[in-house]
């Protein structure tokens, strides 16, 4: 965790001698390197609370650079990024609690866009099911084998099918997602990108 | 405070402060901070031309080069930002809430008793009401935020509900995410 040395760091603000963890004992110097993930911004160890849609790219990143975290000397284990997200120990608590990711998103809503693409063609943007922690490229996977057609994930919340599907696509969503059911879906019509 | 911040929105000016304001603000943030005394030269350089970055409902954020250092609403004192915290973690002292408190501070909800008097928090005793705090958690080594004690730990531990520290800046709001070009 050291940058530079010779600097004779200040005393640490007073602790419990219980509360001293192995890591803050190593001497430490200023400033201190924390390493962001380039993913969500945040410190590596608070990964584990951002939405779905952000984890999902953090792990995919923890995934291609293990090497770097071991070597900046980082406990992938305790990085605490596995797949399951009803985690015994964490606490459970009312009243809201969700994690924001940077992007705008609004909440639970499910929103279905029509895209021209060139003067016949239409592309379908669906946005906001990572609001309902959906896994999205396990759902574009699905699109695209119900549709017969092409669908990636484009964007943080994002999914666009190739061609005009609008109208299945409501069907199947609220079909296969129990939590989503049609109010929870705007169908916005045609959009200029 | 910057829980809606929006860069492109919020912010009215940016301008270059004059030197002898430089020195009052400098002064001020070592009356308040006096831990960085020792560092403030490496994290904001004299020669270093510090600008201000004027934005709605009377926040300044106080910007060297292209990072975020300090930042004050109306007449509050100035607080850090987390970047310069992360790196400097001993210019405020600490509070810690427990690990079920985590997702509520990094969506911005202000810090209620419970989440400092549970098993996993650690309320520190000596730090009196209106102090800014830097807001730990449970099992990690990061500050998640900067807060007011809203009350004393001696009524916090009394009360044990209602709000204890007032969350002014989170990781992920809009202060984290501000870009600054040089
Ligand atoms: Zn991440």
């Amino acid at each position: 965790m050291s940058t530079e040395e010779g600097d004779i760091a200040p005393e640490k603000p007073k602790q419990d001698e219980d509360e001293i963890k192995p890591e803050e004992m190593k001497p430490v110097s200023y400033p201190v390197k924390v390493l962001y993930c380039p993913e969500c911004t945040l410190p590596l160890e608070y990964c584990e609370f951002m939405p779905e849609a952000t984890l999902q790219r953090c792990r995919v990143w923890r995934d291609n650079n293990q090497y770097l975290l071991e070597q900046e000397g980082f406990d992938l284990e305790a990085l605490n990024l596995e797949d399951t997200p009803g985690d015994k120990k964490r606490q459970k608590r009312g009243g809201r609690g969700n994690v924001k990711s940077k992007q705008k998103k609004e909440p639970d809503i499910v929103r279905i866009a029509r895209i021209p693409r060139g003067k016949r063609k239409f592309v379908t943007r669906v946005t906001g099911l990572a609001t309902f922690d959906i896994n999205l490229k396990k759902a574009s996977k699905q699109f695209s084998q119900k549709f017969s057609c092409g669908s990636s994930v484009s964007g943080d919340d994002e999914i666009i099918i190739q061609g005009d599907v609008t109208d299945d696509l409501i069907d199947l969503i609220s079909e296969t997602w129990n939590q989503i059911d049609e109010d929870h879906i705007e169908d916005l019509g045609e959009v200029k990108r | 405070m910057f829980r809606k911040f929006d860069e492109n929105e919020n912010i009215s000016s940016t301008n270059q402060i004059k030197s002898s304001v430089q020195r009052q603000i400098r002064a001020a943030v070592i009356e308040q901070m006096p831990e960085i005394e020792s560092y403030l030269q490496e994290i904001w350089p004299k020669k270093e031309n510090a600008k201000i970055i004027k934005c709605h409902d009377h926040i300044e954020i106080l910007t060297v080069g292209n990072q975020t250092l300090f930042f004050k609403q109306r007449d509050s004192p100035w607080y850090p930002t987390l970047r310069l915290l992360h790196k400097y973690p001993f210019i405020l002292p600490r509070q810690q809430v427990d690990r079920g408190a985590i997702k509520f501070v990094l969506s911005g909800a202000n810090i209620m008793c419970p989440g400092l008097t549970s098993p996993g928090a650690k309320l520190n005793n000596d730090i009196g009401n209106n102090s800014v705090v830097a807001v730990h958690a449970e099992g990690k080594q990061t500050a998640l935020a900067i807060g007011l004690m809203k009350l004393s730990p001696e009524d916090i531990l009394k009360v044990n509900k209602g709000i204890g520290i007032e969350t002014i800046h989170y990781l992920n709001d809009g202060l984290w995410h501000l870009k600054v070009s040089r």
